[in-house]
């Protein structure tokens, strides 16, 4: 029972604790921190029983057991993923920049193409609703800019594309019932 | 005790009762769960099946949980059953033996050997 652990088992216990936590992003924080402790303490001691091997498998693989634990607290059926909801969000947030700099330089791009010493101030609506009104001051041909950021319909549809990515309507106890 | 393998999905449907009774016998913690589950010969019932059941007992109100410390590592988590786990404990045990007694009855019927019947 009170065998000592090798650096090498506490290691191999290490990876699945930290795979399991990588996969219970979903749970509340304090539950997250209280379910790696508690993992980590009992494979230790089934560790010192039967060898860390046996103990690993014994609890089956990380996706399995963080199923399990989700399924625990949020009960069976599906389930939003406060994870999915981010991942989206990030990557919608930065194709939607690269995409709306690129109009917003395309523009300037093209005033310079029409005029290599454009001296002036000019206004562009840019994306009419997705983007704000950019303006552009030229001074023989160098450029500088403001505006052009997110309009009020990017950032409705940002947000409608993370609530149902995520599916956070069933983070509302009402709704996951159904 | 002669080891048996068992059916993962009824002892599925019997763990809560199972975990019930052994925690209201004695407040235990998780690994110790699992070795008293494997010592009533349940040896086949695995760690990664009883943890997140204890996270369902306890979020369901069944069972509370301390910390408490150990002297050979970090604090455990025990836990012990709420009254309102005492109260599914009771109810739990009362439909087993309502089933074990129908199901009991049935499979007791003698069967006929299978006859050559249709040739």
């Amino acid at each position: 029972m009170n065998a000592n652990l090798s650096p090498l088992d506490r290691l191999r216990i290490e990876r699945l604790v930290w795979s399991l936590d990588q996969q219970l992003y979903d749970l509340p924080r304090a539950s997250r921190i209280s379910t790696r402790r508690e993992v980590r303490t009992n494979l230790t001691d089934a560790a010192r029983e039967v060898g860390v091997s046996q103990a690993i498998r014994n609890v089956g693989s990380s996706r399995e057991l963080a199923e399990g634990y989700l399924t625990a607290r949020f009960g069976d059926g599906p389930r939003h993923s406060w994870l999915a909801a981010g991942v989206f969000l990030m990557t919608a947030m930065l194709l939607t920049t690269s995409f709306l700099t690129e109009i917003v330089l395309a523009y300037a791009r093209g005033v310079s193409d029409a005029d290599p010493h454009a001296t002036g101030t000019f206004s562009y609506d840019g994306l009419r609703y997705f983007q704000t009104q950019v303006t552009y001051t030229f001074t023989d041909g160098s450029e500088t800019h403001v505006g052009g950021s997110f309009g009020i319909a990017t950032w409705v549809l940002l947000l409608v594309g993370t609530i149902f990515v995520g599916r956070l309507w069933r983070a509302i106890p009402a709704f996951r019932q159904r | 005790m002669a080891e048996h393998t068992h059916d993962p999905q009824l002892l599925k449907g019997v763990l809560s009762v199972l975990l019930l009774h052994l925690l209201a016998e004695e407040e235990s913690y998780g690994y110790d769960v699992v070795r008293r589950l494997h010592d009533v010969g349940l040896t086949d019932v695995l760690d990664g099946t009883v943890y997140p059941a204890l996270a369902r007992l306890e979020r369901e109100g069944r069972i509370s949980a301390r910390l408490v410390a150990s002297t050979s590592g970090p604090a455990r988590k025990y836990y012990r059953p709420t009254a309102a786990g005492y109260a599914a404990l009771a109810e739990g045990i009362a439909q087993w033996k309502a089933l074990v007694d129908v199901v009991g009855r049935r499979l007791a019927q003698p069967l006929d050997p299978p006859s050559a019947k249709g040739s």
